[in-house]
Order: C-alpha cells, then sequence, then structure tokens
C-alpha cells in the first residue's frame, strides 16, 4: 500500500520537474482509485509535495480527500485548499481544468453544509482567475461563487466576474455541465436583481430561459419566472422570447406559471385594482417560490408605468386629478411618487406646490453635448469589439471539420431538407 | 488602525478606505469582521448612496456583532430613513454622537444628505413651501429661507413659496478636433465594411 504511494510521489515529483503535465493528468487519473483506498495516510503524502512545483499532484489528493463521506478534519482541509489556490501554478492547473473545477464545487459544497458560506468569496475568486484563459472565459466555478455569494448576502465578489460578458465556455475535459451554465446565469440574474439592476437581471434571466433544450429544467423554471417578474418592472409586459428559445418553455414551462402569467395579464390591463387581484389570488404561489418581493415591486412599478403614461397626454396636470387617474390614495402620495420618479430620472417634471400642478417636459437630453459623445464612443467600441468577435468565431466554426464534413455531407444529398433542418436547429 | 489614521487626513480617500474594508472583511478569519469595520463600512455605504449593499452588509453581519455593538444599529436606523427617503428621519438619526472611527464620514454624509434634499428641490419644483422646504434640508425655517435666497432663489410676495432658480445648463469642454476626427475616420471604416 504505502508503495503503491511512494510510487505517486515519486512519479508526480518527476513529471512535474520534467514540465510533461499531459503524462501527469492521465497517471493522476488512473491513480484516483488507489488514492482513495488510502486516504488516512494522504497528510503525509500532501507533506512530501510542493504546493507550486507538483500543483497537479496535489490537485488529485485534494480532490480525493473532499470525496471521503464524512469529513472529520474540515479546518485542515479548509487551510491546505485555501493554501493550494493561492500558491498553486495556474499554467499546471490549466491542464488538469475539470479536477481543478471538481475540487470548487466540492469546497462550495461544504461550505455550503456548514453554513459558512463568507469563507469561500476570497478563495473561489481566485480561483476563477487562476483557472480562466481570459476574463471572458465562463467556468463551472462562476456558479459557485454566485451561490456562496448569495447566501453570505455579500453580492459584491460577484459582479466582477458577473459583469463581464461570456464569450467562450472553459471545457474542462467535457465535464462542463449545462447545469452549471444555466444555474450561473440564474444565480447572476438573482444578484443582479437584488441590487435593483434589473435591465441587467433580465439579460441573465433571457440566457437561461433560451438555453437550448429538449428537457425542462427546474432551474429554467424559476429562471422563466423571475424572468417575467423582472420583464414587467422593466418594460411593463412580457417580452416575446426569441426564435432560439427551445420548444419546452411555451409546450411545458408556460403553463407550470400560470400564476405568473395571470400577474402579467391583470398588468397589461394598468388597472391596480386587477393587479391587486391577482396578487392576492396567487400569493400563495408567489410565497412559496420566495417571489413575494419581487411581486410587490411589480405592483409599485405599475403606479410608475401609469404615471409615465400621463406625460404622453397631459402637459400639466393637477396631482388630485393625477392621484384619481392612477388610483392613488391622494395628491400627497402623488407627490411623492412624482417627487421619487424625478430623483431616479424616470420622468421630467416640475412640481409646482403653489397651485398644486405637475408640469411635464420633454427629455432634457438633447443629444449634442460631448458627454453624450463619449457614450455614443463607448458603445460603438463595444459594438466594433462584438464585431470582431463573431467574425472571429465564425471562422472557427468554417474550419471546424465536424463542420465542413457535416456541411458538404449535406450538399451531397439533398439540400432543401438539409436547410430546413438547419432552421429547426 | 485605519480609524487614528482616518482622524488625522482632513482628505479620506473615501473609496480606496471602501475597497480596502471590503478585501478585509473576506479575509477576516472565519468569515466575521470587527465592528469597526462594519460600521465603517456600513457609513461608506451610504455615503455612496449604495442601498443595497448598505442593507445587505446590515442583514450579513453577525447578530452577535450587532447585539456587541449598538451604534451599528444606529447607523442603520440612518440607512432605513435613506431607503424611505424620509429626509427628516434622515436627519435626526444622523443627530448622534458617533464614535471616532466612523465620525468623518458621518458629517460627509450629513453634508451630502443636504445637498442632495437641495438638488431634488431644485430639480423637482417649480415652487415649493418654505416650511416643506425647510423638512427638506433639515434646517429651522428662518435659516432654510436665508440658505435658499443665497442660491438665487426667489420667495414670493406673501413670503410662503419659494421659487428655485434652476441650474444652468453646464457646457463641458468639446474634444480636440484632430482626435474627434480620427475617432470619426475609425467609425465610418468600420461601418462599410
Amino acid at each position: 500500500m504505502a508503495a503503491a504511494l511512494e510510487q505517486y510521489v515519486t512519479t508526480v515529483q518527476t513529471l512535474s520537474n520534467q514540465g510533461n503535465y499531459t503524462t501527469l493528468v492521465e497517471f493522476i487519473a488512473k491513480n484516483m482509485d488507489m488514492l482513495g483506498k488510502n486516504a488516512a495516510h494522504l497528510d503525509n503524502v500532501l507533506a512530501t509535495l510542493d504546493y507550486q512545483q507538483h500543483s497537479i499532484g496535489v490537485l488529485g489528493i485534494l480532490v480525493i480527500k473532499y470525496s471521503v463521506p464524512n469529513i472529520t478534519d474540515f479546518e485542515t482541509l479548509f487551510v491546505q485548499t485555501q493554501e493550494f489556490v493561492t500558491s498553486c501554478n495556474g499554467e499546471q492547473v490549466r491542464y488538469a481544468p475539470d479536477n481543478f473545477a471538481e475540487l470548487c464545487h466540492k469546497f462550495a459544497s461544504q461550505l455550503v453544509e456548514r453554513k459558512q458560506p463568507t469563507r469561500g468569496l476570497a478563495i473561489l475568486t481566485q480561483a476563477i482567475q487562476k483557472i480562466q484563459l481570459h476574463p471572458a472565459q465562463l467556468t463551472s466555478i462562476h456558479s459557485d461563487l454566485c451561490q456562496l455569494c448569495l447566501l453570505s448576502k455579500n453580492m459584491k465578489p460577484a459582479l466582477r466576474i458577473l459583469d463581464a460578458d461570456i464569450t467562450e465556455i472553459s471545457r474542462e475535459g467535457g465535464h462542463y455541465d449545462a447545469k452549471d451554465f444555466l444555474l450561473y446565469f440564474y444565480y447572476g440574474g438573482m444578484i443582479y436583481t437584488a441590487l435593483k439592476n434589473y435591465s441587467r437581471a433580465l439579460y441573465f434571466f433571457e440566457m437561461a430561459v433560451t438555453t437550448p433544450s429538449m428537457a425542462v429544467s427546474h432551474i429554467m423554471m424559476e429562471a422563466y419566472k423571475k424572468f417575467i417578474l423582472v420583464a414587467l418592472i422593466v418594460q411593463g409586459k412580457i417580452p416575446t422570447l426569441p426564435k432560439y428559445a427551445p420548444q419546452v418553455v411555451p409546450r411545458y414551462i408556460k403553463p407550470l406559471c400560470q400564476a405568473y402569467h395571470d400577474l402579467a395579464n391583470a398588468y397589461g390591463t394598468n388597472n391596480p385594482a386587477e393587479v391587486r387581484t391577482a396578487v392576492t389570488k396567487h400569493t400563495e404561489t408567489f410565497t412559496r417560490d420566495n417571489n413575494m418581493g419581487l411581486v410587490k415591486q411589480c405592483v409599485t412599478s405599475m403606479y410608475k408605468k401609469n404615471i409615465q403614461r400621463l406625460t404622453k397626454t397631459f402637459l400639466t396636470l393637477s396631482l388630485t386629478d393625477m392621484a384619481n387617474r392612477v388610483q392613488l390614495s391622494g395628491p400627497r402620495e402623488a407627490e411623492k411618487y412624482v417627487l421619487h420618479m424625478i430623483e431616479d430620472g424616470e420622468i421630467f417634471a416640475t412640481i409646482n406646490q403653489k397651485d398644486g400642478m405637475v408640469r411635464f417636459h420633454d427629455n432634457p437630453e438633447k443629444y449634442n453635448s460631448s458627454s453624450m459623445l463619449l457614450e455614443l464612443d463607448k458603445e460603438m467600441q463595444k459594438c466594433m469589439k462584438m464585431d470582431e468577435k463573431l467574425r472571429e468565431m465564425d471562422r472557427e466554426i468554417a474550419v471546424n471539420p465536424q463542420y465542413v464534413q457535416k456541411v458538404s455531407g449535406a450538399h451531397d444529398e439533398d439540400m432543401p431538407a438539409s436547410t430546413s433542418k438547419n432552421q429547426g436547429f | 488602525m485605519t480609524g487614528s489614521k482616518m482622524a488625522g487626513d482632513a482628505e479620506i480617500d473615501f473609496l480606496g478606505l471602501t475597497h480596502e474594508l471590503e478585501t478585509q472583511e473576506l479575509e477576516a478569519p472565519g468569515g466575521v469582521g470587527s465592528p469597526q469595520l462594519y460600521g465603517q463600512l456600513l457609513t461608506l455605504y451610504l455615503l455612496k448612496n449604495d442601498l443595497c449593499n448598505a442593507k445587505f452588509l446590515w442583514k450579513r453581519i453577525p447578530q452577535s456583532v450587532k447585539s456587541g455593538n449598538g451604534e451599528l444599529s444606529l447607523i442603520w436606523v440612518v440607512g432605513q430613513h435613506m431607503w424611505q427617503r424620509d429626509y427628516p428621519g434622515v436627519y435626526e438619526a444622523l443627530r448622534k454622537d458617533w464614535s471616532e472611527s466612523i465620525r468623518p464620514i458621518m458629517s460627509a454624509l450629513s453634508e451630502s444628505v443636504r445637498k442632495q434634499a437641495l438638488n431634488l428641490v431644485r430639480l423637482a419644483y417649480s415652487s415649493i413651501n418654505v416650511d416643506e422646504f425647510a423638512v427638506f434640508m433639515g434646517l429651522p425655517v428662518a435659516e432654510a429661507k436665508q440658505a435658499a435666497l443665497s442660491e438665487g432663489w426667489t420667495l414670493d410676495s406673501q413670503a410662503r413659496f419659494l421659487t428655485p432658480k434652476k441650474p444652468e445648463p453646464v457646457l463641458s469642454a468639446t474634444l480636440p478636433n484632430e482626435q474627434h476626427l480620427s475617432v470619426l475616420t475609425d467609425y465610418v471604416s468600420f461601418l462599410e465594411n
């Protein structure tokens, strides 16, 4: 037994020193069982290896240490993980991204189980930076970090990774799962919702809902519910889903979210009484789904949308009139709504307390200032970058042997059939 | 440590301090920071008017730390009133004898709340009752009136309603022409392709 471990140490040391990381990764994959059987002696093995020089070897041992059914000494393991993530060699561990991700998943789930999510935030942030090839690359560790952020009620550490738009997914040796993808966008949407960045949240939920799929995922369904609520807050209606959204959404998910569609329909009438009826009717569902807070925000947003609509019809309006039209309790409440909306830049208006009137204005932005030019400039740069990225990705696909084979194969058979197949996909 | 450093400096880099404290919180052993850390960070979020993050910070401060340090709840009372945009409540809650470590941040916060209130009234009202204006500013009526007049606002004949003076549109500096031209050239060549 001990001989096998000694063999492990020697091989790790030799191969690491030679820089023969591919062989080392294969060797470790074959020896996982052996390590599992010797779980009791692994700390001795760790002591003989250097975290930085033999990162891949240490990684293999740590993964096994987390696989033990009952982890007795979690504190030691925590310190070992922390030290490993801080000092491991990024270049080496990128040869074993699947093991690295697994270590992070297990570490995160231990913290969740032990109700200590805060302790993992700094470590996972660093882990992502180590394993990523570039900031736009999505790894399966992203969703772990987001989950820990939500649980510890500390959203900021996740923002740095969430704010970066994703252009590539790390395959992690084929271990990257659809679940990680869905969870990343679901948790990310929740984080942006919590911070009231609703438009970005809507984008994240939309990403989760439009992920190609043949089966109903619970993550997708919960994302769909939140998608509806956030869409009501941002746009006042449910936007039509893009064509590439999978068929399971209208076919199976929609019928399961009837309460939310009822709310959206009531919202569409612009009548606060109807919305309140819908909310009362489905209170149980909303509360069970933990969405009651968002539902309440929807109700507030409807009053605001109704006030915004008034600006299209009137130039001036008395506060009393406004309160009647949007069904608020009185001029005081109407004034409060208008004031808050002016403060948040949601309408352009001035209140005249002397005669109790509100005067609506046009957007004062004349689009002729240099700050607006800078803004435009930023947007243009973004578009240009995206265009460049798209071309690059297109090129990659065009030279992909599998793709070329499929396309040329289809040509040989029957042109029309193949195009319709492509459209279906 | 940071407290003593801050108290001496008149100009404090609040943003830098915020980042520093955020990192400290993440690296705190066992994930629990000191009451001073939480107090400063909470006040800094309020100063930035970042109420969402302030709310979550309050929610994640462990109960034991909260009950061991009464000042934290007092800071959060300010936050709650800010959340409800209840200006009189904010001024009332701010009027406390704050401890050394957060005093400079708190005084900056008082100032910024008052400035914010003044700007909001200027933006949102074409005429406002003097008494209500005083409530917004958290000042006695006579002082509020004085503050308004010094801003160039006018008072009507019965001395009851103030007319705020709208801010002059700020003409920002234009970009240098050459730079401008080269940027535009880039765009055109991009769009043409």
